[in-house]
């Protein structure tokens, strides 16, 4: 018993010490086992791009697996602008852009929506510093056109603003810009995505503004807490 | 007359049911005690059934402050069963005549707390009736990695050793023979080692968890300890206090002076680690002082809490500057006052001020206040009563076997 | 012992100081006193009482089959533990919701460990994950529950101390930019440490979840996940017969018991069969981008390798599966 004061001090530091040692021997051994994905990544391969919105298509890497379709929605068409003329059974008749636009010189030089007319009066257009014909093609009202004067059509729209948005267009191909449905596991089903005017409303590109739709009430949160 | 029962009586269950015939004898007074505790117990009882039957939500936890009052209770608790270990090592590491004597009241209030922080966890699950996944080889128990697995296995292993202790030395005692200190010296010794890691244990519970800011700080081990050698010490004080009032038994005075030494020096180095704590939350800003602005100051609109610490704090000075001023040393008013205010200060420290505040703001930032609902405050209660009649019943019996042994004085020395 | 000690009403020190005075009787050679008839009667009076007092946990055993009550941990089930228990839920859903749903318990794909990315310039804050998170996962419509929460952060700070999940006005605000949290799937989950019984832990494909039948309750994980991302059954879920998801998980979106802990699964029973999680198909800005960080062409790989990314709260260690990026 005489011996026991002396080794007070020691006997608190055991008590103290031991959970610790313990838990740190632990933690080390739970560290040891992890796999660290970060380096896993670096060390992957290149992405093979454009392929993997390549549709029905075997790729190299996966031979034997069928890949299923990444379906992109297309626009329907060109454009009709709904007259105040009806037909036969009550709907109203529409029209093709080339319709009037075949009679009327185009104006190469406008970029406002003030000097547009008939349809096009209030428009809202806020695209940078493009004019109408830098897409439209004056040559034929029905399709658009590319930079080099290229003809393209209304359902290849994406083509077209690829050409400027080339860093989105690029993230719309790896799935990090558009928003998809559908599986993710090419393998095991096809995807489905927007084109860039289900989103974006070409002559006004910006997202639109939105309301928050939904908001978990956590208890308490209306009566005596609130946040900040 | 000792003949005559050990021959009547030899096992120990019967040893048990005698102490419990014992301990349930008492005046007009006794009775009314142990029925309003009964009856606090009940009410309590009662809360926690309905909290069972129709959801946690009848407590005014959230997801953002998923702790309140049981946890806070049961870690002042954990502090309890500590403390009493500061009467075991005068008593055995330095040889202390008189606290040897009264050691086993230190004993059986360690018994009490630690059943009291078993509840508490108890009242806090959301699925008690699955209990036994946490009972080793039949549930499934994540050891050694969870914290909180390692303080179900210290607290009930203390509970163990304490029962074991105090079970032994009253059976030799009502038996008559001298206890073999080879059947329990061991265990006091392998006791002093466990009343420490019980709260180290507790406080790594919180201060492992890197989320949470508040808790995640070094000196909150050492902040529990100390502060668990305060209200432990000053706890059994008060006990001791009301046995002298009630049963007339009188300890010798070296006991308490020397448990108020031990306040002393704990209390102060308590308050130092508070400011040290204090000083590099706010000296350093910053979003590690987020719960501290929110606790001392409140923030954004928010004061839940202020009222709480600073009641604590203001208790604690007090209590500490009354333990300071000399008569504390002597029986009086002055000792007891400073005990209750510095038992009230911790409780709220180590509760409201600790648990809760850790969760406020949220990982998220959020600020959800809490404030305990009745259901709690009921459950509460009623872990509060149970704890003292046990603790009633615990020494009853402790007073019943040394005044059988040796009529006339009472308590006396349990070994050698 | 004298009677008249039952009901004596004498100062208590006097009557102690008597009764150490006299030596004590043992039990067994006392004659049966008024005493020990009052103790019995007070005995039996108090564990009435208990029992009165306790009475509201008789519903408890109306609720739950001993099969239940015994129900092993999940890793512990052979298939036709499964089958059975499957069954079991799938009926008790059909009697409490009136709901006849379909449990299944998908496996993680060999080979694939899901990691998830939000585009924060992309995100505006319009809630739609949160709401389809609550539809497709059988949440408690009480409270509105969801696994994600988007917090909106003042441009200039990443500290979410000057951000607010309450906000309720049209969104984007040109001051703000916006920030969905849901659980991180950490490789190093603090929530699966803290766990004192293994309720939670981490499958091969980096999807932490919970085996809602072995959890019991006690709220560690919550306190533990530095992200805020853990939800608790406060109360029994409430879902309307006609809202109920019936293709279900048991592992995931089945509906959760009351008293147990929940938390984000990236719908692993839509994502191990090679769909798209819920959150995902409902983002309208196409923030959301998912996928298999072990396949090199994926995704997830093209914005981790080609954006600037972080993680929240690197500093703690938890290694997320989920990132967060910029492109503008
Ligand atoms: S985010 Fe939270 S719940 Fe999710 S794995 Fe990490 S610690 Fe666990
Ligand atoms: S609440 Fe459930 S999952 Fe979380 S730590 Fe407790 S037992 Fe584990």
């Amino acid at each position: 018993m005489l011996g026991w004061p002396r080794r007070l001090p020691a006997l608190l530091l055991i008590g103290l010490l031991l959970p610790c040692a313990i838990v740190v021997i632990f933690t080390a051994a739970m560290n040891l086992q992890e796999t660290d994905h970060y380096a896993a990544i670096v060390q992957s391969g290149n992405p093979s791009g454009v392929d993997s919105i390549s549709s029905g298509q075997q790729l190299s890497g996966q031979s034997s697996t069928l890949r299923h379709t990444v379906e992109i929605r297309r626009p329907t068409g060109p454009p009709r602008v709904i007259t105040t003329l009806k037909d036969a059974s009550g709907e109203f008749v529409t029209v093709a852009c080339s319709t009037c636009h075949t009679t009327r010189p185009p104006n190469h030089q406008n970029k406002s929506v003030r000097e547009l007319d008939e349809f096009h009066s209030g428009m809202a257009f806020s695209h940078g510093t493009v004019s109408c014909l830098s897409c439209h093609n004056s040559e034929d009202y029905d399709s658009l056109k590319l930079a080099d004067g290229a003809p393209v059509e209304f359902t290849s729209v994406m083509t077209l603003c690829g050409q400027c948005h080339g860093p989105q267009l690029k993230d719309y191909q790896h799935g990090a810009h558009g928003g998809m449905n559908g599986y993710w596991d090419l393998t095991r089903g096809p995807q489905q995505k927007n084109n860039c005017v289900d989103c974006h409303d070409p002559h006004s590109p910006q997202f639109p503004h939105m309301k928050p739709v939904f908001k978990p009430r956590d208890r308490f949160l209306e009566q005596s807490g609130t946040e900040h | 007359m000792a003949n005559s029962r050990t021959d009547a009586v030899r096992s120990y269950p019967g040893f048990l049911w005698w102490g419990l015939g014992q301990a349930t004898n008492g005046g007009l007074s006794f009775y009314v005690w142990m029925f309003v505790l009964t009856a606090i117990s009940l009410v309590g009882a009662n809360a926690w059934a309905h909290q069972v039957a129709e959801g946690m939500i009848l407590t005014n936890m959230t997801d953002h402050v998923s702790w309140g009052l049981y946890i806070a209770n049961f870690t002042f608790c954990v502090g309890l069963a500590a403390g009493g270990v500061m009467m075991v090592i005068p008593a055995y590491l330095y040889d202390d005549e008189d606290m040897h004597k009264v050691v086993i009241i230190g004993e059986a209030v360690a018994i009490a707390a630690i059943v009291m922080c078993t509840l508490s966890v108890m009242v806090d699950l959301g699925r008690p009736d699955r209990f036994w996944h946490l009972i080793p080889v039949i549930g499934r128990v994540n050891w050694p990695v969870s914290m909180l697995t390692w303080d179900v296995i210290v607290l009930n292993g203390y509970l163990l050793i304490n029962l074991h202790i105090v079970g032994y030395l009253l059976y030799m005692r009502y038996l008559g023979r001298k206890p073999n200190p080879r059947w329990y010296v061991p265990f006091v010794f392998l006791s002093i080692l466990w009343a420490i890691s019980i709260h180290t244990v507790t406080a790594f519970l919180y201060c492992g968890l890197g989320g949470r800011p508040f808790w995640n700080t070094a000196l909150l081990a050492p902040r529990f300890l100390a502060s668990a050698f305060v209200s432990g010490p000053a706890f059994i004080i008060l006990v001791m206090r009301i046995l002298r009032i009630t049963t007339g038994y009188s300890a010798p005075p070296g006991p308490a002076r020397t448990l108020i030494q031990i306040i002393r020096v704990s209390m102060t180095i308590n308050l130092i680690m508070l400011a040290s704590e204090l000083f590099t939350l706010f000296y350093t800003g910053g979003a590690h002082s987020a719960s501290a602005k929110y606790l001392f100051f409140g923030s954004h609109g928010h004061f839940g809490l202020v009222p709480w610490i600073w009641t604590a704090i203001v208790c604690n000075l007090v209590g500490t500057a009354l333990f300071f001023m000399p008569n504390a040393l002597e029986r009086g008013s002055i000792r007891i006052v400073a005990c209750v205010l510095c038992i009230v200060g911790i409780w709220i420290e180590k509760g409201m001020g600790l648990i809760i505040p850790g969760f406020i703001p949220s990982t998220l930032h959020e600020i959800v206040e809490y404030t305990p609902s009745l259901v709690e405050w009921k459950v509460t209660a009623g872990i509060w009563a149970f704890g003292f009649l046990l603790l009633t019943v615990l020494l009853k019996l402790i007073a019943t076997v040394f005044a059988s042994e040796k009529s006339g004085t009472a308590l006396e020395r349990v070994s050698e | 012992m004298t009677p008249h000690k039952t009901t004596n009403g004498q100062d208590p020190n006097e009557s102690a100081n008597r009764r150490s005075a006299e030596p004590l009787l043992p039990i067994l050679e006392a004659p049966s006193t008024r005493r020990t008839v009052l103790k019995t009667v007070g005995a039996a009076l108090g564990l009435a009482a208990f029992g009165e007092a306790l009475s509201p946990l008789m519903v408890v055993p109306e609720n739950m089959s001993i099969d239940e009550f015994l129900q092993q941990h999940y890793k512990e089930l052979s298939d036709d533990d499964k089958q059975r228990i499957f069954s079991r839920l799938e009926a008790e859903t059909k009697e409490r919701f009136g709901a006849e749903v379909k449990i299944v318990d998908p496996k993680p794909i060999p080979g694939v460990r899901f990691g998830y990315a939000i585009n924060v310039s992309k995100c505006n804050g319009n809630g739609k994950c949160m709401e389809a998170c609550n539809r497709e996962n059988n949440h408690h419509r009480g409270v509105d529950q969801s696994y994600i929460r988007v917090l909106e952060m003042s441009k200039g700070s990443m500290d979410m101390e000057h951000g607010s999940t309450t906000f309720d006005h049209t969104v984007p605000q040109d001051d703000k930019f916006y920030m969905p949290v849901q659980c991180q799937q950490c490789d190093n989950p603090p929530c699966v440490s803290a766990c004192p019984i293994e309720a939670t832990w981490k499958e091969d494909d980096g999807i932490v979840v919970v085996d809602y039948n072995w959890c019991i309750g006690c709220r560690y994980c919550e306190a533990a996940c530095p992200y805020h991302a853990r939800r608790f059954n406060w109360e029994p879920p409430e879902i309307p017969a006609g809202e109920v998801n019936p293709n279900q998980g048991y592992l995931s979106n089945r509906i959760r018991p009351q008293g147990a802990m929940e938390k984000c699964h990236f719908c692993l029973h839509r994502t191990r069969e090679g769909r798209a999680p819920a959150c995902q198909e409902a983002c309208p800005t196409g923030a959301r981008v998912f996928g298999d960080l072990n396949d090199p062409d994926s995704d997830i790989n093209y914005v981790l390798k080609n954006k600037r990314v972080f993680v929240l709260k690197e500093e703690l260690g938890t290694k997320p599966s989920f990132f967060y990026y910029f492109d503008s």
